[in-house]
């Protein structure tokens, strides 16, 4: 998974359901921790922006 | 700043919302030493959110020039065909705010009762030790150990604190509305004073709103859709046939998005040493996707069960689960109810809202859903597959 930071609006929706804790909000970014992602796409389905790509 | 991060606390607040910030302000209020610490170097910002609050009379909070924005008397319920039913007075009235300005109100609010404020401060990780948590803050770059008798999880609804501490409080996709909204300038509203909401096709599973904000309107939808982001919906609905133009000349001022948890509350908000409050919590109306009312009644419920459990010594999950049988007791009913009430409007199609539209009194004080529900069967009796749970 990865973000397009270019899309990505910094609200967090990816973050709250992220089971596995590979999201984290930092200010306005958003920080994936790759070795944690089990890549079950939720944070796709809830960005309202498209800004998580495979 | 530093300094304040150096010392032990009886309680710690995680998020300077509306919940973060009532919460901290009752436990400041009932005597416990407490910090609050914000992730974000403004607190307010980023905002995600259509800003509309009910009366805050309640928490003698009264409506300020500073933050209110426009003033509420109702909404219109716009079906996919257009036709309006106008809901006026009770529940309907409130504010649309400036949110930026009112979290930053109410946490001052709290620092004038004694809440300390860390500011860009994130909490990285916390575990238990003897009476309470050590709580891993790191603010510029450096990180600091607090120590702290409880801690209240308010960190909205990226929810990580609580997940950390072994409460479950992530959410499941399909339970969160995709939101997208533009603070335009230039919007023809239907009244100045009342919110807009469209149901149908424009907005699957959510709704689209427009709520008038001073000059400006908060012009948004929020959606559950695995096909369609709700920008693209949102682009849509600014050219929707059924504005009849309305936004023609308007304008953006600003962009916002966000994730409402809208699949009820969490399972456990209480644990030792730590209770869960708003978004984090899934305290939000299943229905509206509102949450401040929810985050400031339970935040302030948070607030006054950690001091009591400071000044009694005891902070175990037993004393703290005051918290959940307070909030439960005011709000666990609704939060189902609007819950079950949302499965089924997610259910029905155009076809079926235009009915329910069409049975409708064009003028309503409240909602009286059975009321309702007894009409639609009535003139159209194939839609009563939908509404037998409520009715058995």
């Amino acid at each position: 998974m990865r973000v397009n930071y270019e899309r990505c609006g910094y609200c967090g929706a990816c973050v709250g359901v992220c089971k596995s804790m590979a999201l984290e909000l930092i200010e306005n970014r958003i920080v994936i921790y790759q070795e944690r992602c089990k890549g079950c796409k939720a944070c796709m389905i809830v960005c309202p922006l498209k800004a998580l790509e495979e | 700043m530093r300094r304040v991060l150096k010392e032990e606390y009886d309680v710690l607040v995680v998020g300077a919302g509306p919940g973060g910030s009532m919460a901290s302000y009752y436990a400041s209020k009932g005597g416990a030493k407490t910090l609050l610490v914000e992730k974000s170097q403004e607190i307010g910002e980023p905002v995600r959110c259509a800003e509309a609050v009910p009366r805050l009379e309640e928490f003698n909070i009264y409506p300020s020039e500073e933050f209110v924005r426009s003033y509420i008397k109702g909404g219109y319920l716009i079906a996919p065909n257009g036709k309006r039913i106008e809901v006026k007075g009770g529940k309907t009235e409130g504010y649309v705010v400036e949110r930026k300005i009112f979290d930053k109100y109410l946490a001052i609010r709290s620092a004038k009762v004694g809440t300390r404020i860390a500011v860009k401060s994130r909490v990285v990780d916390l575990y238990p030790c003897e009476d309470g948590f050590k709580v891993k803050v790191l603010h510029l770059g450096e990180e600091y150990t607090v120590k702290t008798k409880i801690v209240i999880a308010a960190d909205g609804v990226e929810s990580s604190v609580a997940e950390m501490a072994g409460l479950r409080c992530k959410k499941n996709p399909m339970e969160v509305c995709s939101c997208a909204e533009y603070e335009m300038t230039g919007v023809k509203l239907l009244d100045n004073h009342m919110m807009e909401f469209y149901f149908g096709d424009l907005s699957p599973k959510g709704y689209a709103w427009i709520f008038p904000k001073g000059d400006a309107a908060n012009v948004g939808l929020g959606v559950i859709d695995k096909k369609k982001k709700a920008i693209e919906y949102l682009n849509e609905f600014l050219e929707h046939p059924i504005l009849e133009g309305r936004l023609k000349d308007a304008t953006p001022v600003e962009f916002k998005c966000g994730g409402v948890p809208v699949g009820g509350p969490i399972e456990r908000t209480v644990g030792d040493n730590i209770m869960v409050v708003g978004d984090a919590a899934g305290q939000v109306s299943p229905l509206t996707g509102g949450g401040i009312y929810l985050a400031m009644s339970c935040g302030s419920i948070a607030g006054e069960v950690a001091a009591k459990a400071v000044k009694k010594g005891d902070y175990s999950m037993e004393t703290l689960l005051e918290y959940e049988r307070r909030w439960k007791e005011r709000f666990y009913n609704t939060l189902m109810t609007e819950l079950k009430y949302k499965n089924i409007l997610q259910r029905l199609g155009e076809r079926e809202l235009n009915i329910i539209a069409e049975v409708m009194d064009e003028r309503l004080e409240e909602i009286d859903v059975k009321k309702i529900i007894f009409k639609v069967v009535k003139k159209a009796p194939s839609l009563l597959k939908y509404f037998g749970e409520l009715i058995a």
